[in-house]
Order: C-alpha cells, then structure tokens, then sequence
C-alpha cells in the first residue's frame, strides 16, 4: 500500500483541488451570509405573511438535493447563454444554498434575543438600527456563531458536489489520480484526510464556542 | 471633423450589420480562438498525462480544427453530462467529445457527419469466467452512463430479464469497478477497451470479444441552428480523412486501420 | 434571447418512471434512518460505557462522518471496499454510506440531548432500585429522544437529500439516477431535473409533515 507511484506532482494536484474547494467555499461562504443576514433580517422584521413567498424559495433550497440544485443552475444559466463559467455557476448557486440555511440561523440568532431587552433598548431612545447593531447583533451573534461554523463546514463538505460540473476540487482531482494510477484506497484516504485535517479543528472550535457561550451554563 | 464624423457613422454602421450577420463561424474567427469542449477521462480520445495536461484524439482533433479556421484552439475539460450546458451557455464553441449521433439529441443540439466510429467490445473480468458476449447473460455489468453503449448494454439486460446493470458516470468508474471485481463485465467502445488494458493498471482485466450493437459513429457538435458552422465542421471531417490525417491520428492513438466513416446505400 | 424551447411533454411523458424512482429514494432514506438510529443508539452506548476503546471508537465514527463529505463516503463504502474485495451493490453502497452519516450526526444530537436531562434523574432512579440499564431505558432513554426527535427530522430530509448522491456509484434506479438517465439519453437537461426538483421538494415536505405528526401524538408538544 505505501509502494506508491503518487508523486509530489500529483500531490501539488491534489493541494490545487484543496485550493479550489476552499475557494469555492470562501466566496460561497460570504456571499451566503451577507445575503442570509439580509433575508433574516427581512424575514424577521417582515413577519410570517408577508416574508411567506421569501420562506417559501429558501425552504425550496433547503428541500431540494444540492446536486440537482447545481444541475439545474447550470442548466439554466446555459438556456439563459449568460456563458458563466463552472466556478461562477458553482458559486451562484453554493450562495443561495448557504443563504438559505443562514437565514435560518440569524432567525433564531434575532428569537433568541429576549424581546424586553430589545423593548428596553427602544426606551432608551435607540432606534431601531441601534438597537440592531448595539444589542441585537452582538446577543444574536453568540447564539448564531456555532452554527454558522457548523455551516460552513457543511459547504465546504458539499462543495465536493461541484465536480459535477467539471470544477476539479479536491474530491475531482482525487479522481483523476485514480484513474491514472489506480490506487483507489490510498488516493482517496489522502483525499479525507485532507478533508478531515481541515474540517476537525474548525469543528473542534465551533463545538468550544458553543460550550463556551452557551447560556445556560 | 465632417470626415471623422463620416468614419464614425461608417464604422458604426459596418459594426451593425457585422453584428446582425456574424454567426457563431464568424464569432470563432473574430475572436480568435476555438473552445473545443472535450471529455479527458475517456482515453485514448480525451486523457491526461503526467503533467495532467489534456491529450488525445479528441485534443489533437480540435488543434487540427483551430488551425484550419487560423485561430487558437482552447481545450475546455467537460465531464459527460456538462457537454451541452457548456455549449448551450456559450463556454464553448463545439463539442469534439465522443458524443453519439443519436437522433434523441439532434432534437437539441446539431450533429455533423461522423468523425470517428467506435466498434464495441465487451471486456470482463477473469474471475467471472466471461468469454464472450453470450457469456454475459445473468452477470453484473456496467458501462458509462448516457452513453450509446450503455443504452444498448442495458436493454439488453432488459430483454435477457437477468442480469443487473449499471451505470457509472465516468469510464474510469467503470473500469476501477472491473478491476475491482464488481462489475463482471462492460460492453465498451473497443478503443477505450484497448487503451485501458494497455496501461497495464487492470490486472486480470481483458477484452474478450466484440459486442453485437451497431457501430457507434460519433459527431461533432454545436448549436442546432448554426448552419453556417455545421457546414464548415463536416467540409473539415470530409477534410481530414481527404488528406489522410483521420488515418494518421488513429494510428498515433488506437493503432491498425481506422474504421470507414460512411455508410453504405445512403447519403447524409 | 432565449433561444430555446422546453419540450415539457418530454418530461411529463417520464413522470411515472420518476415517481418509481421516487418510492425508491424514499425507502433508502427510511432504512438507512433506521439503520442509522440503531448504529447511533449503540454508538451512544458505547460513549457512556466508560470504556476508553468502545468511546474512543465511537468518537472517531462521530468525527469522521461529522468531518469528510457525504459524497466521499458513499464513493468509499462502493470503491474502497471494493478495495478490499467487499462488493456492496449501488443500493447497498448508498445505505450504507447514508446510514454512516446518520449515525455520526444523530449521535452528536443524542449527546446534546443526554446533557438536557440531570444526572440527577438516572441517579434517582438508581436509588429507587433500578440497575443502570433500567434507569437508562425508563427515565434518561424517553426523555433523550423526546429532545432529539426534531434534529432527527432534520437528519432524515438530509438522508433524502443525500440519495441523489447514488449516481456516483452506479445507482439508477431511484429519483436521481433515473433523472439522470433520462437526461443523458435526450439533453433535455433542464426539464428533467426541474420535475426531479419538484418531486424532492414534496417528498421533504411530506417526510417533515409526516414527523411533526408522530412528535405531535407521541411526545405531545
């Protein structure tokens, strides 16, 4: 098993595929959270009926397999000749899928907060954007902070997904390794090894924080 | 002044109507390169080599292609199902990739004449005791998703009522899962058949025979409605088999004759 | 600018094929539910049994299919396996490698839910003559799985989602594989996996609808 015929130059293959999945997650990542926090916000502020049609498409995103949501993506980009390349596809629809599930969490990052705190912080004379930025952000913040981590892990894990459309991320290059020296099981324990050394500490410091801030401790 | 205004109003104008008759052979040639959507893990027409730089029939088709039409040829890796979101996204100008000129997909892309044919071939793994395509019967067999074979493979399963099959998204899958042992055998075309056994990477893995499907001729392809272009792409198959270069490419990549591209008793 | 034409028809003609495909997704989902439950019900055994090797294997199984993607393990319950001369069928790989994700996610969600219930409980049902296993199943048991029933439901409209993730082993008998297919054999990419996404969609809005009615009845809420 460790008479190997993998080279440093397919081991620099798979470092550029680690690249690319992190890539792809850190743009993913961000657009995500920026747009989850607006359609939190929004669907706080707005209230059940009338955020319903916004609920309703972000659930669509959370309740539909993420292979078929980059599928159609891109299936639709290309009806649509926006002649959008792999990493842009795969991040446009990356985003969506995060920001579904991030507005979830801000929801219940904003829930949490106690409603007589806020109503105390509007007494005082704050407004609103005040009471959000003083009160609300930091309180929701601690709420939300592990879950959002556990998030981002899970994108950075279906992230694997975008090979799909010929994006050559970590688990794709993996592949081609495979195919080209037939070593299945050592190419691809490298593969989860690698996904695993990135992934356990972020883990390890989103369940710490959770311990760390949890209010009933 | 009055002449500049002149010039402009004139090179505004032959922008205009450039823009209203350009079609996508124009577009190639105005831009001055060709981006080829090619599929690398279906050697020897698309691979890589040590280096993962993209090679093969399919690579060298469209270079030979690129320099006909004078412009750059960009070889862009599309996995099989990602052939025709990328040509219909405008990524890419054509496809060279092996794709079967069925007439379900000519209803949403546009073929040209055949530029390679493939035979069939079963190969099979030794443990499974497959010799032949008859031998077949019952075992476990697989090929590669949508593609000719694998839609013939499979009804034939049907028809057999014995049997499973499968289907892998890639050739290389279903290969690993015949050296593996969980495919007893896979109904390929003959040149990936060869090439895979040639690497020598399969131990107990060897064509045993051909399979009794019809050739499987295979086009290039680009938008449906882009006669211009389609007419260019059949005149450089007719081209390249004209000047021997057809002959010449299969020898550097599957060796022996190349397989005739017409059919006998009708045109096209 | 759209320079193209749905052919709907195409796909309607295909629904009974991809409803068949649907029943299929959906019975891999519930078995590997079930499957994943009992391996998780163990694994949590195994985390309280204060055995260093039966908790340290627990946790590796937790943090393995907590930290590498669902598609690499799928892809390695079918070719790694096979590695070793194990040859687990498509459906089977997929149970399999569902069942092992479960397992590690409903694992973590049973040990949050033991931290909600006091030791106190467990220790005074000891003293009212109750072995460990007893306390365990009468009074820290119900309660654990009271707490953990939502996050449960979580876990399984993951597990439908995770079924499209069958087509990279071979797979193609259930939702994804046949849309797949479907699509390979026409183009019609986009038509098809549209219908699949409405079919996904009602399949995990019955799963989540179907569950609230059971948490509804059985722990009353």
């Amino acid at each position: 098993m460790f008479d190997t015929t993998l080279t440093w130059n397919d081991l620099a293959f798979l470092a550029q595929g680690a690249a690319m999945t992190l890539a792809v997650t850190a743009v993913s990542v961000t657009a995500g959270t920026v747009l989850g926090i607006l359609f939190g916000v929004l669907r706080v502020q707005l209230g059940g009926i009338w955020s319903a049609p916004l609920t309703f498409v972000l659930d669509v995103f959370r309740s539909v397999p993420l292979l078929i949501q980059l599928v159609l993506g891109n299936a639709l980009q290309s009806i649509a000749k926006l002649g959008w390349a792999p990493f842009t596809t795969s991040c446009v629809v990356l985003s969506l899928y995060t920001a579904a599930y991030c507005s979830e969490i801000i929801r219940g990052g904003i829930g949490a907060v106690p409603a007589t705190t806020r109503r105390a912080a509007r007494s005082l004379g704050m407004t609103w954007w005040q009471d959000m930025r003083y009160i609300v952000a930091p309180l929701a913040t601690r709420v939300s902070l592990p879950a959002w981590i556990g998030l981002t892990l899970g994108v950075m894990k279906d992230s694997a997904l975008v090979l799909w459309l010929g994006l050559i991320e970590l688990l794709r290059a993996s592949q081609i390794l495979v195919t080209r020296l037939q070593e299945p099981l050592f190419i691809l324990l490298i593969c989860g090894v690698i996904y695993f050394v990135i992934s356990f500490p972020i883990a390890r410091l989103g369940g710490y924080l959770e311990r760390r801030w949890s209010p009933n401790d | 002044m009055k002449l500049s205004v002149f010039a402009f109003s004139l090179l505004a104008a032959t922008a205009l109507t450039s823009q209203a008759h350009a079609d996508k052979l124009d577009d190639i040639i105005a831009s001055g390169t060709l981006r080829c959507a090619v599929v690398l893990d279906f050697p020897p027409m698309g691979a890589r080599d040590e280096s993962n730089n993209a090679i093969g029939f399919d690579v060298d088709y469209c270079n030979d292609l690129a320099k006909a039409l004078g412009v750059t040829a960009e070889i862009v890796e599309t996995p099989f199902p990602e052939r025709i979101p990328a040509l219909m996204s405008g990524r890419v100008d054509i496809g060279v990739a092996s794709t079967s000129d069925t007439l379900e997909r000519a209803k949403t892309v546009g073929m040209t004449v055949p530029y390679f044919a493939f035979e069939m071939a079963v190969t099979a793994n030794e443990k499974s005791g497959v010799k032949s395509f008859e031998d077949i019967k019952g075992k476990i067999v697989g090929a590669t998703a949508g593609t000719y074979e694998a839609i013939a493979l499979e009804e034939q399963v049907k028809a057999w009522g014995v049997g499973e099959f499968r289907p892998y998204q890639t050739q290389a899958d279903v290969f690993l899962a015949l050296s593996q042992g969980q495919l007893d055998a896979t109904v390929s075309t003959s040149t990936v058949a060869q090439a895979n056994v040639k690497t020598g990477k399969f131990p107990g893995v060897a064509v045993v025979g051909k399979a009794p499907f019809d050739t499987d001729y295979v086009a290039l392809f680009t938008n449906r409605e882009e006669y211009g272009l389609i007419n260019y792409l059949n005149l450089f198959v007719n081209q390249q088999v004209r000047t021997g270069r057809y002959a010449e490419l299969y020898g550097k990549w599957v060796g022996g004759e190349a397989p005739a591209l017409s059919v006998n008793g009708v045109y096209r | 600018m759209l320079n193209y034409t749905f052919h709907w028809n195409q796909a309607l003609k295909a629904l009974p094929q991809m409803l068949d495909g649907a029943v299929v997704t959906l019975q891999i989902a519930l078995l590997s539910m079930v499957l994943g439950l009992a391996l998780a019900l163990t694994l949590t055994a195994f985390r309280l049994s204060g055995s260093r090797i039966l908790s340290g294997f627990a946790t590796t199984w937790v943090e393995v299919a907590r930290n590498t993607p669902a598609l690499f393990q799928i892809y390695m319950a079918h070719f790694g396996l096979g590695n070793f001369g194990i040859h687990l069928s498509p459906y089977t790989a997929l149970l399999i490698g569902i069942a092992f994700n479960n397992a590690g996610y409903l694992t973590e969600n049973f040990r949050g839910a033991l931290k909600a219930i006091p030791d106190t409980q467990a220790r005074a049902g000891r003293s009212l003559g109750m072995t460990p296993i007893q306390a365990f199943r009468l009074i820290v048991l119900p309660q654990m799985l009271r707490v953990a029933f939502l996050p449960a439901t979580n876990q399984m409209v993951w597990a439908i989602l995770m079924t499209s993730l069958g087509v990279t082993v071979g797979m193609n008998t259930d939702l994804a594989g046949i849309t797949q297919e479907l699509n390979a054999r026409s183009f019609r990419t986009f038509e098809f996996f549209a219908l699949a996404a409405v079919i996904y969609y009602i399949i995990a809005k019955l799963v989540t609808l179907a569950a609230r009615l059971v948490a509804a009845r059985m722990f009353r809420y």
